[in-house]
């Protein structure tokens, strides 16, 4: 592994080690104003490996491996590098966490109180959080929110944000100063792009939030709000949990707590403006 | 699971218990001291549900996966046309695939019945009836049950 | 004809968090966490002060409340929710919740 980086985001610290120098040197470009791991000590490690010498040069092909691996990961072309490593970074996060409990949820903060967005993939959790930040939210992450079982607080973990097909060029067009890594064109998850977070997330990534409400988005549909029971939610959130079962009693007390605390509804909405109109709505309510 | 509770929402309905139904109303006001109704259920209904440990749909969001045919674990052996794992060798089965298939590749070949690539349509198909029977712990697994999440 | 007795974990083998009509609980023992909707959670306080038949519960929920069977047919009401308790017991003790001695 003769290129290496490091990183950290939220309270998770990252040590990202490489057979090729490009997807490190996307790496640091983009992270460039984030920190280090605390002490240097990494939580997890990934890797990006060549599984055969020659796989190096020839028709290069990414391996994901690491900490945590799953034995289904497929190889990914190296001009997708980056993809690459974010992915693993996430599967450490989906397998390894244990300090917290993990949602399938972007997150923004607003006033001390977060806005927690959940849902499959394509519901519109990235470019929710990406309209809402370039409305004045402070962007907390876009695929895992971090819940504390000790506090109930949500802590931020602001990746790079991950847009897709339709969404590059709708954050593109919200947010034209942002950073934004390469366009990554016919990935196994169709056009990617990945952008920066603003400096505020940044600066403010250590700053958990007390989670006032639990939306799920659903996209392509005309206008509507509805209240999700709690058994539902419940329900919901174990399965958008990766690590729900392993945390045992600790994840059972904070989700039942999250779920008693903070009103879930559902909201359908056609478009970006409808969705942000709707939520905004919402959040004077709670 | 679908988010068809249709309950208008109203800020003030938020953390309040559903109140239990309270037996067939008589008409008349409902006396202080009645005793609840506990509906015990008919035989077929079902009251407990257990939770499953639930990567399938987190891992399908943040991995690009892949099945081998047969699982490493069995390599080498033959797959017949009920997508059982055989010997190799045995009569009217087919060999293993010579690569992994995609998630992506299988999505599509379940959805709607097109052939693996690179295999024809009678051993795509005993390779797909492969994929349905894996179980849990098995290679390849995960990726199937990930498939399986609608993606939005 | 032995009398099968049915008992739930004694106080603090279960966390309980009642949601809605739904309530979650965690069973410490197996680290498994379920959703229970009415009889079930009842069921099982009873049953966690101590073992009882199927018909010494039937008589203790009875004592309780007003028991029904959901079932709208013109049978006996007796046979119908001794017939919905045993269903209940079965999957309470499919599930781990109740070990039946």
């Amino acid at each position: 592994m003769r290129h290496a980086f490091a990183v950290r985001i939220g309270p998770v610290g990252f040590r990202i080690g490489s057979d090729w120098r490009a997807p490190i040197a996307h790496l640091e470009t983009l992270y460039r104003d984030y920190p280090k791991p605390l002490d240097g000590v990494p939580d997890f490690t990934v890797r990006l490996f060549a599984r055969r010498p020659w796989r190096r040069f020839l028709r290069p092909s990414v391996e994901i491996g690491g900490d945590y691996m799953l034995p289904d990961a497929a190889p990914l072309p190296l001009r997708q590098g980056l993809l690459a490593a974010e992915m693993a970074m996430n599967l450490q996060m989906a397998l390894g966490a244990r300090r917290y409990l993990l949602l399938h949820a972007s997150a923004v903060e607003r006033d001390g109180r977060a806005l927690l967005m959940t849902g499959i993939s394509g519901a519109g959790k990235s470019t929710l959080a990406t309209l809402l930040a370039a409305k004045g939210w402070r962007f907390m992450g876009d695929e895992f929110a971090l819940l504390d079982p000790a506090s109930g607080l949500i802590h931020a973990f602001p990746r790079l944000i991950s847009l897709k097909n339709e969404a590059i060029a709708a954050a593109e067009a919200v947010c034209p100063d942002a950073r934004m890594g390469p366009l990554m064109p016919a990935t196994p998850k169709g056009d990617i792009r990945h952008m920066v977070p603003d400096a505020r997330a940044i600066a403010a990534m250590d700053v958990p939030a007390r989670p006032a409400l639990l939306v799920f988005p659903r996209y392509g549909f005309a206008p509507e709000i509805r209240s999700v029971q709690p058994g539902e939610a419940f329900v919901r959130m174990t399965q958008a949990s990766t690590n729900y079962v392993a945390l045992g009693e600790a994840g059972f007390r904070a989700l039942t707590g999250l779920i008693g605390d903070v009103p879930s509804v559902a909201v359908d909405y056609p478009d970006g403006a409808s969705a942000i109109e709707q939520v905004e709505a919402l959040w004077a309510t709670v | 699971m679908s988010d068809d509770t249709r309950s208008h929402y109203d800020p003030a309905d938020h953390g309040s218990a559903a109140p239990s139904a309270d037996g067939a109303g008589t008409g008349a006001e409902a006396v202080p001291t009645r005793r609840r109704v506990l509906a015990l259920g008919a035989v077929t209904a079902g009251a407990v549900v257990s939770i499953r440990p639930a990567l399938a749909q987190t891992v399908g969001s943040v991995l690009n996966c892949q099945i081998p045919v047969p699982d490493p674990g069995r390599a080498g052996s033959y797959i017949d046309a009920d997508g059982r794992v055989v010997p190799a060798r045995t009569k009217g089965a087919f060999p293993p695939s010579t690569r992994p298939f995609k998630g992506e590749e299988v999505k599509r070949a379940m959805a709607n019945g097109s052939t693996l690539p690179g295999v024809d349509s009678e051993r795509s198909r005993a390779y797909v009836k492969y994929i349905r029977r894996l179980q849990r712990g098995q290679g390849g697994f995960t990726c199937f049950a990930s498939l399986q999440m609608p993606r939005g | 004809m032995h009398d099968s007795l049915y008992r739930a974990p004694p106080e603090g083998g279960l966390l309980v968090a009642p949601l809605d009509e739904f309530t979650a609980v965690y069973h410490r023992a197996s680290g498994i966490t379920h959703l229970l909707t009415e009889p079930a959670p009842q069921i099982l306080a009873i049953l966690g002060d101590g073992a009882l038949s199927l018909d010494a519960l039937l008589d203790r929920l009875a004592r309780d409340y007003d028991l029904t069977d959901g079932d709208l047919t013109d049978r006996d009401l007796t046979d119908g929710t001794r017939e919905a308790l045993a269903a209940r017991l079965a999957e309470l003790v499919e599930s781990g919740l109740v070990e039946r001695a």
